[in-house]
């Protein structure tokens, strides 16, 4: 019956094995006990003697191979036998088991963690307690369970606030903004660019077609309705800034819709014009009065408020110069536009009181580069400078 | 009912136990004329002859695997190791040999052997006779320990443990022996796996063992006396440990302190207090706090030992810790 | 040179010491093929000890073994398909697979188990004896240990105590002369080890281990005594091991052994030895010779087949026989 030679198992961690010499060559006749083969291991030199008697019939591994250990290396059979697949029981390789990587959860480290016993933070949850209003008179600060009894049973804040502080719990439309704003603020890479713009020519503009637009629809034209079509042209031409991120992926958009920040008394609306490039002046006038009226009544629609591309804030009526606004998230940039002021400037070789105002675009750096906002906001100047350009 | 001593609380529960199992053998050293060194098995040798109270020479090896080879061959066993300090000297036994024989052949071996020690300091023996080494057979699987620490919770420990057919290491105290309890005349045995509440409260658990629980009492006294009431669990039996009661008293009063005589290093402290804080987190309201001796050998002079060993005042401090009143 | 003993007595010593020479190969050539995890630590060379102490035995005898012990669990009765699967750790094993190649039992047939830890199994001999002497039967324990446990302080305090107390207890020193690699004469203190009975009192001899007859006659003599009464005897067996300490040892143990002491023995191997013998007296002949050895090798290759073919332990064993639950 044929033998079939495997790499032997020489030593509890050898796990495998050089051939360094075949003693006996194909065809050889070698008996049982008789010196084989030399094989080389990580700790020896050694001698591996025949299993069985027979004649050397193949070597299926030559000098220098290294194999794992019980790998078939030859078959000894006697003449005339088969050398028909020998069916060996194949080795019991241990199964590795492949541990669970521990996952490592990121916590997001809120900015002021409250320490608190495991027991007083139960009892403070169970009673609608928020531990962020009590003080702890445990070590470090730690709120104990005495601490949460006690305002528990005074129901009220601990003695230790003056009653002259007033607390404003964050609900609503503010909880909404502090935590988008949050997300934009820490996840969002803001860069900031900034320009003074002639704003002359635009202020001309308005002068000019104010009348028409009022006859026509009974409504105001604003310097922002102006400004929503100069950034719709804008973003036309740089279609890159028309974009949000999604996962790992720039998601360039084809609508454009700017929406426009609206102060109201409890907070920031922003009331979206939807395809603001294929508006005129005056649908984009009438689209914004009726949206900021909605707006005052709480009206919005979530269709109305939601798709933006893009933001537009004018601080201007505020009376502030110069500011850099948080970019309105998923959005790829803000505009943010200061107050108008007469201002002496070089113009045309000569120092010239012109209306000056303050452009600052903050974009998404994931999104675009220096260069590129740059090219957007120098293509607003111009098209502010120069407002014809609009009808190109 | 009568009170005795922890002496002749065990002397009696041994006598009756050879009564009543012919085959039940006790090997030791000085067991014999002498009554071993605490007094325990004095008028045994006179009752029930030298085949079944064998006293040895120093052997502890000998002892120990001797008493296996007994018990697994149907002879059950109590082998007796005169300082606890001794069982290191026959750790290859106890280890390799009475905590695995079983195991090892697949459940094939019935093992019935008691292993009696007794440990502690307080008396000036010094450092290689007064350990407390429970927390180092704790870490062996195949073990069962039990500590009781009054001469009832003995009694009805002892007949559990030699009636059991599995390796038990039932240690005692040295300051115990001449304490006195009652004791009542009937039989009765006390389950393994079951801690006794010693006193009631509701502002803090102490867990205790040993001769910790007579300090923890103590202390538990004085406490009260401050208007903080403190629940003294005594655990008695370490393999297997009641840990539900444990979990049950923190659950009502949010703080623990765990009281034990051996190393505070890894003592058995360690092991119960990981298992409170995985089993009872949202109950705590300060970590669990653990008293056990300073990691030194046990002193000889008096002043360093007794600065060496918890007493009652350590344990007080533990509570007022752990109650934030420091 | 006619041999003193039965001849149906001869050809199971020679059955005998040939399963195990198989046995052992087998198990070496499974190991190589890695289907034994751990090391084995094959007694080829050592056949005739087993052999021919334990055909000195009946079945109640108490043998307690060391990690070199197949060859004394085959010569004690063990059945080969059950050694094999423990081996192999399946279920099917005498240890469930819990406890391999060194730790085989078999309580039924005697065998106290091996012991991986030299010296470890001497006091529990001890207490084997005990608990024989404790009953009154005249059943005895044989001991088996190696050179290298003689200078364990176990030998030295299980000697002592079971001579002190006339116990039944034959111990077998298995001398092949070295413990793993260092040589008896760096090892032990005196010239021959039977000496050291002298220090305990009792008849000590040192014989051929090589000579299945020398040993099966010296062994009955000293397992008689015990049988009377008259207590413990340490037999000197003097033999030698063909192959490594384990299946770890780089060379087959060639390193720190000369190639002419290995060939000086290997001339005197039993088996061979033996077998020449019982052609000699006539009592094999070549047909029946090969007739004994197709049946030992067709034995070996059944248990091969039962344990490949036996199922691993399943994971919920890994919890149990720990404790005899009641």
């Amino acid at each position: 019956m044929a033998t079939t030679v495997i790499m032997p198992k020489l030593g509890l961690t050898m796990t495998e094995g050089t051939i360094e010499k075949w003693l006996k060559q194909e065809g050889d006749r070698v008996e049982k006990g008789e010196p084989l083969v030399e094989i080389i291991t990580e700790k020896i030199n050694f001698q591996y003697e025949s299993p069985a008697s027979g004649i050397l019939r193949k070597i299926l591994h030559h000098e220098g191979e290294t194999v794992p250990v019980t790998t078939p290396i030859a078959i000894i059979a006697e003449e005339g036998e088969t050398m028909a697949e020998i069916e060996m029981a194949r080795p019991e390789v241990p199964v590795e088991v492949s541990l669970p990587v521990a996952v490592q959860t990121q916590s997001k480290e809120p900015s002021e963690r409250i320490l608190a016993s495991p027991i007083a933070r139960k009892m403070a949850q169970e009673k609608g307690i928020d531990l962020s209003s009590i003080k702890g008179s445990g070590p470090t600060g730690r709120i104990i369970k005495m601490d949460v009894l006690k305002v528990a049973e005074k129901g009220v804040a601990p003695p230790l606030r003056k009653s002259s502080e007033k607390l404003i719990p964050l609900k609503g439309i503010r909880r909404i903004i502090a935590k988008r704003m949050t997300e934009s603020f820490q996840n969002v890479p803001h860069f900031y660019l900034s320009l003074e713009i002639d704003m002359t020519s635009c202020l001309a503009l308005h002068d000019q077609l104010r009348e028409e637009v009022e006859k026509r629809t009974n409504l105001r034209l604003t310097l922002t309705d102006i400004l929503v079509k100069v950034a719709a042209s804008a973003l036309k031409d740089q279609p890159i800034i028309n974009s949000r991120i999604e996962g790992d992926q720039i998601h360039l958009i084809e609508e454009i819709n700017i929406g426009v920040a609206i102060a109201l008394e409890d907070g920031l609306i922003v009331p979206v014009v939807h395809d603001a490039d294929q508006k005129s002046l005056t649908e984009i006038a009438s689209t914004l009065r009726g949206l900021t009226q909605k707006a005052k009544e709480g009206k919005l629609s979530l269709q109305e408020v939601g798709g933006g591309t893009f933001t537009l804030s004018n601080m201007g009526m505020l009376g502030i110069d110069k500011f850099n606004p948080i970019i309105n998230p998923p959005e790829c940039s803000i505009l943010g536009v200061g107050r108008t002021v007469e201002k002496p400037v070089f113009h045309g070789g000569e120092i010239k009181v012109r209306p000056m105002a303050w452009f600052n675009l903050s974009s998404d750096h994931r999104i675009v580069d220096g260069a590129t906002a740059a090219q957007f906001l120098n293509r607003i100047k111009k098209t502010v400078e120069n407002p014809p350009l609009l009808l190109l | 009912m009568p009170e005795i001593t922890f002496v002749e609380s065990l002397r009696m529960t041994l006598k009756e136990e050879m009564e009543r199992d012919p085959s039940l053998m006790l090997i030791g050293e000085d067991i014999g004329r002498y009554g071993s060194i605490f007094g325990v098995t004095k008028g045994l040798l006179e009752e029930f002859g030298p085949h079944r109270i064998r006293s040895t020479p120093i052997s502890e090896s000998a002892i120990i695997g001797s008493a296996l080879g007994a018990a697994m061959t149907g002879t059950r066993t109590i082998a007796e190791i005169m300082y606890v300090d001794f069982t290191t000297c026959a750790m290859d036994q106890i280890v390799n040999q009475v905590a695995k024989m079983r195991y090892m052949s697949g459940g094939k071996a019935k093992i019935p052997l008691v292993i009696r020690t007794q440990g502690g300091g307080g008396r000036g023996n010094a450092a290689q006779h007064s350990q407390s080494l429970e927390a180092l057979f704790l870490h062996i699987p195949g073990l069962k320990i039990v500590m009781p620490s009054t001469p009832y919770d003995a009694r009805g420990l002892l007949k559990t443990a030699i009636r059991d057919d599995n390796p038990v290491m039932f240690i005692e105290h040295k300051l115990l022996y001449a304490t006195k309890g009652s004791v009542p005349d009937g039989e009765y045995l006390i389950p393994f796996g079951q801690s006794d509440i010693k006193r009631k409260g509701k502002d803090v658990t102490i867990a205790a063992i040993s001769y910790m629980v007579m300090k923890a009492l103590k202390a538990a006294q004085r406490l009260a006396g401050e208007g903080i009431e403190a629940e003294v669990i005594d655990l008695r039996s370490l393999v297997p440990l009641d840990l539900d009661s444990i979990l049950q008293s923190v659950r009502k009063t949010n703080r623990v302190v765990i009281v034990h005589e051996g190393c505070r290093r890894n003592g058995i402290g360690a092991e119960i207090s990981s298992l409170i804080q995985e089993e009872a987190f949202d109950f705590l309201d300060a970590p669990v706090e653990r008293v056990g001796s300073l990691n030194v050998p046990i002193p000889y002079a008096e002043p360093l030992e007794k600065a060496v060993i918890p007493d009652e005042e350590d344990i007080v401090t533990a509570v007022k810790k752990v109650l934030y009143r420091t | 040179m006619s041999i003193p003993l039965d001849e149906n007595l001869c050809l199971k010593l020679y059955e005998r010491m040939l399963t195990i020479r198989m046995f052992e190969e087998k198990a070496i050539e499974l190991f190589e093929h890695n289907l034994i995890r751990g090391n084995v630590h094959p007694c080829i060379g050592q056949e005739a000890v087993s052999a021919g102490v334990c055909a000195t035995l009946r079945r109640d005898d108490y043998m307690l073994n060391t990690h070199r012990g197949h060859g004394n669990c085959i010569a004690k009765g063990a059945d080969l398909k059950r050694m094999m699967a423990e081996l192999l750790g399946k279920e099917t094993g005498y240890c469930r697979g819990k406890g391999g190649s060194m730790h085989i039992a078999d309580f039924e047939g005697g065998n106290l188990g091996a012991n991986g830890i030299v010296g470890g199994g001497i006091p529990i001999a001890v207490g084997a004896g005990i608990s024989v002497q404790n009953r009154g039967t005249d059943q005895v324990v044989v001991c088996f240990f190696g050179d290298g446990a003689t200078n364990q302080g176990t030998f030295h305090e299980s000697l002592n105590l079971a001579a002190l107390w006339k116990l039944p207890v034959v111990f077998i020193c298995e001398n092949n002369q070295y413990g793993l690699s260092t040589p008896v004469r760096e090892a032990v203190s005196i010239f021959r080890i039977s000496d050291r009975a002298i220090a305990y009192g009792i008849p000590g001899v040192s014989l051929d281990g090589n000579d299945v007859i020398e040993v099966y006659t010296k062994t009955v003599e000293a397992v008689e005594r015990a049988r009377a009464g008259e207590g413990p005897a340490l037999l000197d067996c003097v033999t030698y091991r063909f192959f490594g300490h384990f299946t770890g040892d780089p060379g087959r143990g060639i390193n720190y052994r000369s190639k002419e002491e290995m060939n000086q023995w290997l001339d005197r191997c039993p088996v061979k030895q033996f077998k020449e013998q019982l052609f000699r007296e006539k009592i094999v002949t070549e047909e029946t010779g090969k007739a004994i050895e197709a049946k030992v090798r067709a034995s070996i290759e059944e248990a091969v087949r039962f344990a490949k073919e036996s199922p691993f332990p399943s994971p919920e064993e890994t919890t149990q026989d720990l404790f005899l639950l009641k």
